[in-house]
């Protein structure tokens, strides 16, 4: 699966404001709702069922990346999302390091496979070191929806 | 290549260590702080600690799009379910290990496929395979069994005047189920063609069921050697495994187990083996079980300590060929000078068995035939779209030096003959020479190259 096939371009947020943990998630979640990818009456649903899952265990993974993630029957089809952090979020990672990097997908409940197959996707490229720096370093949207069209094209080599 | 263990205990960390050192990206899991901890101070691996079994443990040790899952916890239960959940993430390959032989057991339900996973390993059951090859062909090559222990492939030397000598193996009129695999004359080892004819001290492979193995022995060998005793001490899953290959024509096996219940269990389930309920650790036991006149004396119960002290006494009463299973590291060294001839660790035999997994694309496993020459036994996939699949067997354009052993479809395992067809969902299993591995995976990969 690509991110052509699950990233709302228009949610893309290149500038974070928020600094802690629920807040980020909330601010990416807005972007989502702003984008009409999430209904504005599902937003709190959709922000707690995220935070729920974060407390089975952080989706910080480490090296500064983090993959909030859920499923929820407000959504019909895939929808998720990048967002960057330029000072950083502590978001109880792996590692302790604080987060600059993330990947948010809310799945329909009836399309498991699918899910997996985009959390696949994205762990898979997050592992490359090259393109998580070139997010990182992205200025606005624009630079992000390049880099991971860049990656859908395979042109990181993972 | 990116691999998850599951469990860090003495099987997960001695892996991790090894896969650390030849270079892959390891992260280990382990429900034990101290453990998960150990293995992070002691080696090059990300740890992570939490229950195999959950899926947010999972998440964050990478297992989505990992290479391979190795599920090794002391758990039989948490290691099917996390090796499936792996699979169900992403997972390239996934391997549980499993204690009780009933998992592995298809009659009534067939675990591992269920479970999607791609092999489930006993420990005990590979060391008894390891402790079989020894004492039937010291010194020599593979006893392997494949397809899930459905196939064996044995070694053995024609002798002089038998039915097979200088006749074209197209002619031997052998059972459809039993496959002349390789052939070795003067050191030279090569894949057998139908053409081919034996001479007598050629070694030569046999591929299909023990059964089947045993019937056509006769045309190759002459009067088989007398039989040889085996006395078998504990008998756990590994003594157990061990009497089964070993028992019937070849074998004389003795087992002896302390555990009075246990030993109605073997003698229930070993028609050909003598089960004694007796210590093992006492001589007298010994003594009256004329272990000293034995061929091979085995000390597999559970505990390293025992094994080693009943090697002594029995290598001292005069068995020929001692053999002891050693679990810990530690002992290697002092049971050479003790006068045992041969030691099992079951660490290095799955370690051996889990190497033979790391491969890419179609290939599921990859094992030399012999050490140094030149030809291995693969097991490949068959997915959608190989060329594999376009013709009969015998309109394929595989090289001649692979030989098709076996195919396993929907549990079945079968040798295939020229009119069959490989599909999708097949695993087949091919003898090839080195040389043209490269060549007869393209056959099986998706876009045939």
């Amino acid at each position: 699966m690509k991110f052509a096939d699950f990233i709302s371009q228009d949610a893309i947020c290149a500038e974070l404001k928020a600094t802690d943990k629920e807040g980020v998630i909330r601010e990416i979640v807005q972007a989502l709702l702003d984008a009409g990818r999430v209904e504005s009456d599902e937003f709190e649903g959709v922000v707690k069922a995220i935070l729920k899952r974060e407390e089975l265990g952080s989706t910080g993974i480490g090296r500064g990346v983090a993959v909030p993630h859920t499923k929820h029957p407000s959504v019909d089809q895939l929808v998720g999302t990048v967002a960057v952090s330029k000072t950083g979020v502590d978001f109880a990672s792996l590692d302790g390091e604080p987060v600059h990097l993330f990947f948010l997908l809310i799945s329909p409940p009836h399309r498991p496979g699918d899910h997996l197959r985009a959390l696949e996707n994205i762990s898979r490229q997050l592992r490359n070191d090259t393109f998580c720096r070139f997010l990182k370093q992205a200025k606005n949207p624009a630079d992000i929806q390049l880099v991971l069209e860049e990656a859908d094209n395979n042109q990181f080599g993972s | 290549m990116r691999i998850v263990v599951l469990g860090a205990g003495t099987v997960g960390s001695s892996i991790a260590n090894r896969l650390c050192r030849e270079g892959h990206s390891v992260t280990v899991v382990d429900k034990d702080a101290t453990h998960a901890r150990r293995v992070y101070d002691e080696m090059d691996v990300r740890s992570v600690t939490g229950s195999a079994a959950n899926s947010s443990v999972l998440f964050q040790a990478g297992m989505l799009g990992a290479d391979l899952c190795l599920a090794v916890t002391g758990s039989d239960e948490v290691n099917m379910i996390a090796a499936s959940m792996a699979k169900a993430m992403g997972a390239r390959r996934a391997i549980a290990r499993v204690y009780a032989s009933v998992f592995r057991d298809l009659s009534t339900f067939d675990y591992q496929r269920h479970f999607q996973i791609d092999r489930m390993l006993s420990l005990e059951h590979l060391s008894a395979m390891e402790l079989a090859r020894e004492i039937r062909h010291p010194g020599a090559v593979a006893v392997e069994s494949f397809a899930r222990g459905e196939l064996e492939m044995q070694e053995l030397i024609i002798s002089e005047g038998t039915a097979a000598v200088e006749v074209p193996l197209r002619d031997l009129k052998l059972p459809c189920g039993v496959r002349i695999g390789s052939i070795s004359r003067g050191g030279e080892l090569k894949i057998a063609r139908a053409e081919d004819r034996v001479a007598p001290g050629d070694r030569i492979t046999l591929i299909g069921t023990r059964e089947d193995i045993d019937e056509v022995r006769g045309k190759f060998q002459k009067s088989p050697r007398p039989k040889q005793g085996v006395v078998i001490a504990g008998g756990g899953e590994t003594g157990y495994h061990l009497a089964r290959v070993l028992e019937g024509r070849r074998f004389a096996v003795l087992l002896m187990e302390v555990d009075r219940q246990r030993c109605e269990f073997l003698a229930a389930h070993l028609k050909q083996t003598t089960v004694v309920n007796a210590d093992a650790q006492r001589r007298a036991s010994l003594e009256e079980e004329r272990v000293g006149s034995a061929d091979v004396f085995v000390a597999c119960t559970g505990e390293d300590e025992d094994n080693i002290m009943s090697c002594v006494e029995a290598r001292e009463l005069g068995a020929r060929t001692i053999m002891c299973v050693v679990g810990r590291p530690d002992y290697a060294n002092v049971v050479g000078k003790l006068g045992i001839d041969h030691t099992v660790s079951p660490r290095k035999v799955i370690a051996k068995e889990v190497m033979s997994f790391l491969n890419t694309g179609a290939v599921i496993s990859r094992t030399p035939l012999a050490a140094d020459e030149g030809i291995e036994i693969l097991e490949i996939e068959v997915v959608d779209g190989a060329p594999a699949t376009e013709h009969v067997l015998a309109g394929l354009d595989l090289p001649p030096q692979c030989l098709i052993g076996a195919v396993i479809r929907e549990n079945y395992v079968m040798v295939p003959g020229a009119d069959d067809r490989f599909t999708a969902g097949d695993t087949v299993v091919a003898l090839v020479e080195t040389s043209a591995v490269e060549q007869t995976v393209k056959m099986f990969s998706s876009n045939g190259g």
